[in-house]
């Protein structure tokens, strides 16, 4: 309201004590304007920062991808058809994910479902599982030996469903991707003031018409942008499509750069890979854009004065809840048990018998030495990973948001792309600057990628509290007589830590569990949990594996679970 | 001696519009200052260049004997002394009381154990003794305001800026917050620069308010002579909700143009220069409180109830008078929507189209009825 509208006319002028010009006149003893002072050198020092981490290694993936004109290759055979089978796998998942996303949001926030509340916390479970964690378990459930498709291939003499090959992909991207496309619109769907449904039964809609005419059509801008927000993100995907689509030899991108990067099956391989990321970088580009321009028409709703009416399901109640409740639970459990049941028995195939459970897949996996070696990898990492995003997280996120300066967007704009660059690209981006900056063949590599990829977290976390808090509360720290800098520490970075804490933590355990930019990035020395368990299943040792990734489900779950708890 | 003096402030954005325009304007050490205006007059503008969150294009602003703000000179907000209370309160969320209120002592270099005691202090000023381990979120929004208040006056700053400090309650509150607020400044010999869009609140507090629109002062004077003797019709207009009709002043009196207005010489407010023997053109404002309604005598005069409000201190009714919405105060009977009455002015104020500056006498004892129908 009326602050929003100050902070609209303050942004207007130039008469602000930090835009003003220079001034050649000195002769009051009083400070001459626009003095360089602490603000300035830290948005430099963050500038300088910026540039390091995500600049460089983009700008080196597009120079090295126009030195040489490799666009031919691009439209041949293997590359073509790898490209096709991502943008296919990916929007075929993006739709399905915002489908069932909004379904969820609409039953689990605005209807009278039976135990929503506990629907909500089970729903979101895919999100904390890694994706090739999840590809693993669901392997044990529509694998070949899977029950189901055992039990038809004894009865009917064919498997009910195959998830190898193309159709699996798809649909282990959907449900890994749903959780985002829910949180997205389901936000959205809390924006929107039940007043106007509440206007719309007034006016003779019915409950179920309110819903479809009055809150849908307002969700149409968060599902767009959950969509292209999850078609980016799937369209380079690596653990899904390594896991269910190479057996069946559907190949996309990301596993057509892997192999090009581990075995040197063309020329110039690191070029060829760059021009693929450059492709890459533009359509997530073009999507960004697309979105931003979605979102500057998304309309200005008021805070809703009554609280929400719940849309009343009446007689089909019970069926939808327990459908509702079928399908959840299949998606978040069945997978677990399906780890499970793998983790205990000695090998695929062998029937889920009391005499036939063992511990040694677990003991085993627990105690090999490439596991420990893995986990201490991945735990330093990415806590030194968390600890440098929160710092650099919460710099940037208060530099942008609680100070004024033309360049603040660019800074936010330039923090925020890794989110929608696919990691893919950001490991490739980092194997071409490593031999120039000397972290060739050492985890610091890995360090840095994952500083690149996942500083927006932090950045995005820290900003969103303090842009509703209103400016007057640093302005109420200089008319106390606090210089600019010290009201930003003392005010804003304060404010902001225990958001930023909560970003850092987000990351430790996104990083934890990575593969897409570790096992690009793999050297001697650098192998991380994720990569052990790929290797593991590579290796054809499928209960290890599942051993390994029913263990780091479970602990991720736990701390994600803990950090949850926390009080804001 | 002066405790704020403004002069030929001018500040101007870059896209050319204008925020404020030549403001003059000294406050006394010690005074209640209040700023009114329609929203986008450059009050809020005014008080933020003397805060220091801008910074004027013309013109200097002094603090006492020294210059903080010129074109060449700007001393930042925090070293300029001064106390500030936010409309929306910005009491800091990750702090306690008294951390808040002890800020400006700490960063003042005020040792610890002083600062408790300074701020114990200021916290039983404002009537939350005790307060000072309370989290804000578990404070009420009267007292998370007197927060602000105490934090704004515990360096005893030099002037104390207020800025819709109290829009955001709600109005009993308000009303209780405005007598301690004069109360406390008074007791302490406080400056303040008050900005409000409460017209009433302006003038129950002020020692002088001014009204500012589009940039420019209109009037600074005290509650008292901008109510009786507003400089233009656009100030009894804005402060008084008087009505206005342009037209021609003569010998006889007023006779507005396109309408069947006509105001009697004897009632028509205009000393200084008497109704001429040239005729002016001009305007003239009638205060509520100078309308009275009658039964309906011709139809010059005869005006349709649109709107009528029960008010402590007269009804509040307005009525459509040939087009023009009248707005009158009126004692006893409340008429109805709907319901014909007639319509008689009995005192207007002419301001002439080419002086600004007002035409008044006294008012005080003349109050000629006239039924202006009854003059066609």
């Amino acid at each position: 309201m009326s602050s929003s509208t100050n902070t609209g006319t303050r942004q207007q002028g130039p008469v602000e004590t930090d835009r003003a010009l220079p001034h050649g006149h000195g002769t009051s003893p009083t400070r001459l304007r626009r003095r360089a002072d602490g603000v300035d050198a830290l948005r430099v020092a963050l500038w300088l920062a910026v540039a390091g981490i995500i600049l460089l290694p983009l700008s080196a993936i597009v120079l090295l991808a126009t030195s040489n004109n490799h666009l031919p290759l691009l439209l041949s055979g293997d590359v073509a058809t790898a490209g096709l089978n991502s943008l296919v796998s990916s929007l075929a998942s993006a739709a399905g994910a915002v489908l069932v996303g909004t379904v969820l949001a609409v039953l689990l926030d605005r209807s009278d479902l039976r135990g929503r509340r506990t629907l909500r916390l089970f729903a979101l479970t895919p999100l904390l599982v890694p994706p090739f964690v999840g590809a693993i378990a669901w392997i044990g459930i529509a694998g070949p030996t899977g029950p189901a498709n055992v039990a038809f291939t004894q009865w009917f003499g064919a498997p009910l469903w195959n998830i190898y090959g193309g159709d699996g992909v798809i649909f282990l991207l959907t449900v890994h991707s749903y959780p985002v496309a829910y949180i997205i619109i389901s936000a959205a769907l809390r924006r929107v003031p039940s007043d106007l449904e509440q206007a719309a039964r007034i006016g003779g809609a019915s409950a179920l018409g309110a819903v479809t005419g009055i809150t849908l059509p307002l969700l149409r801008p968060a599902m767009l942008s959950a969509f292209t927000l999850v078609a980016v993100g799937n369209l380079a995907d690596f653990g899904i499509p390594s896991i269910i689509g190479l057996p069946e030899r559907y190949v996309t991108l990301s596993t057509l750069v892997y192999r090009y990067i581990q075995s040197g099956t063309v020329d110039k391989p690191l070029e060829v890979v760059a021009t693929i990321g450059v492709v890459l970088l533009v359509i997530a580009a073009i999507a960004m854009v697309v979105d931003a321009i979605v979102s500057r028409s998304r309309w200005e709703m008021d805070a809703s004065a009554s609280p929400p009416q719940l849309l009343q399901l009446g007689k089909s109640r019970m069926l939808v809840t327990g459908l509702t409740w079928i399908l959840i639970l299949a998606v978040t459990f069945l997978p677990l048990l399906a780890l499970l049941s793998q983790a205990l028995l000695p090998a695929p195939g062998v029937p889920l018998t009391w005499e036939n459970l063992t511990l040694d897949n677990i003991v085993a996996a627990t105690t090999a030495k490439g596991t420990i070696t893995g986990a201490t990898t991945s735990v330093t990492l990415s806590l030194l990973a968390g600890v440098i995003c929160t710092v650099l997280g919460l710099a940037i996120g208060t530099v942008v948001t609680r100070t004024r300066a033309r360049s603040n967007p660019a800074l936010r704009t330039i923090a925020m792309l890794p989110q929608a660059i696919p990691g893919l690209v950001i490991a490739v981006g980092w194997l071409i600057v490593a031999p120039s900056i000397g972290l060739f063949n050492t985890p610091w590599l890995i360090l840095c990628a994952y500083v690149m990829s996942f500083v927006a977290i932090v950045v995005q976390s820290v900003s969103a509290p303090l842009r509703s808090t209103p400016l007057t509360a640093e302005e109420a720290a200089r008319i106390s007589g606090a210089g600019r800098l010290r009201a930003l520490f003392d005010i804003s970075w304060r404010m902001a830590v225990p958001a930023a804490i909560a970003g850092g933590t987000l990351v430790v355990l996104t990083a934890v569990r990575e593969l897409t930019i570790s096992v690009l990035l793999l050297a001697p020395g650098s192998q991380t949990l994720g990569v052990n368990i790929f290797s593991l299943q590579q290796a054809g040792a499928y209960n290890a594996a599942s051993a390994l990734s029913l263990i780091v489900t479970v602990v991720g779950l736990a701390g994600l679970g803990l950090t949850a708890r926390q009080p804001r | 001696m002066s405790s704020v003096t403004i002069s030929s402030l001018t500040l101007a954005y870059p896209d050319g519009t204008i925020g404020l325009q030549d403001i003059d304007l000294t406050i006394a050490d010690g005074e209640f200052i209040a700023l009114v205006g329609p929203s986008g007059s450059g009050k809020t503008t005014l008080l933020r260049a003397i805060a220091g969150f801008l910074t004027p294009t013309a013109g200097t602003i002094h603090l006492g004997d020294s210059l903080v703000a010129s074109v060449s000179t700007v001393v930042p907000p925090e070293k300029r002394g001064l106390g500030m209370v936010f409309q929306q309160h910005a009491i800091w969320p990750h702090w306690d009381v008294a951390r808040n209120v002890g800020y400006p002592l700490k960063l003042s270099g005020v040792p610890k154990a002083e600062r408790a005691r300074r701020v114990a202090e200021v916290l039983a000023t404002v009537g939350l003794d005790g307060y000072e381990k309370r989290n804000p979120a578990t404070l009420s929004g009267g007292q998370r305001q007197r927060v602000a208040l105490a934090r704004a006056i515990v360096g005893r700053p030099r002037v104390l800026l207020l800025d819709e400090a109290l829009s955001a309650l709600d109005e009993p509150l308000r009303d209780a917050l405005r007598l301690e607020l004069q109360t406390l400044t008074r007791s302490i010999g406080l400056t303040v620069v008050h900005v409000t869009h409460d017209r009433d609140e302006a003038l129950a507090l002020a020692d002088r308010v001014v009204v500012l629109d589009a940039g420019r002062i209109l009037q600074v004077g005290t509650p008292p002579e901008l109510v009786s003797r507003p400089a233009s019709a656009r100030v009894a207009g804005f402060l008084s909700d008087a009505t206005t009709f342009t037209g021609t002043l003569e010998v006889s009196g007023f006779t507005a143009a396109d309408h069947p207005c006509t105001i009697p010489a004897a009632a028509i407010d205009a000393s200084g220069a008497q109704p001429a023997s040239t005729p002016r053109t001009g305007t003239v404002a009638v205060l509520p409180e100078d309308v009275r309604l009658t039964t309906p005598v011709d139809p010059g005069s005869t005006a349709v109830v649109t709107s009528s409000l029960f008010g402590r201190s007269g009804n509040d009714v307005v009525v459509d008078w040939h087009g023009t919405s009248v707005r009158c105060r009126i004692a006893g009977r409340r008429p109805l929507v709907g319901e014909n009455v007639g319509v008689s002015i009995h005192r207007a104020l002419f301001f002439g189209a080419d002086d600004t500056a007002a035409v008044h006498t006294d008012p005080a004892d003349t109050h000629p009825a006239a039924s202006v129908g009854g003059h066609k």
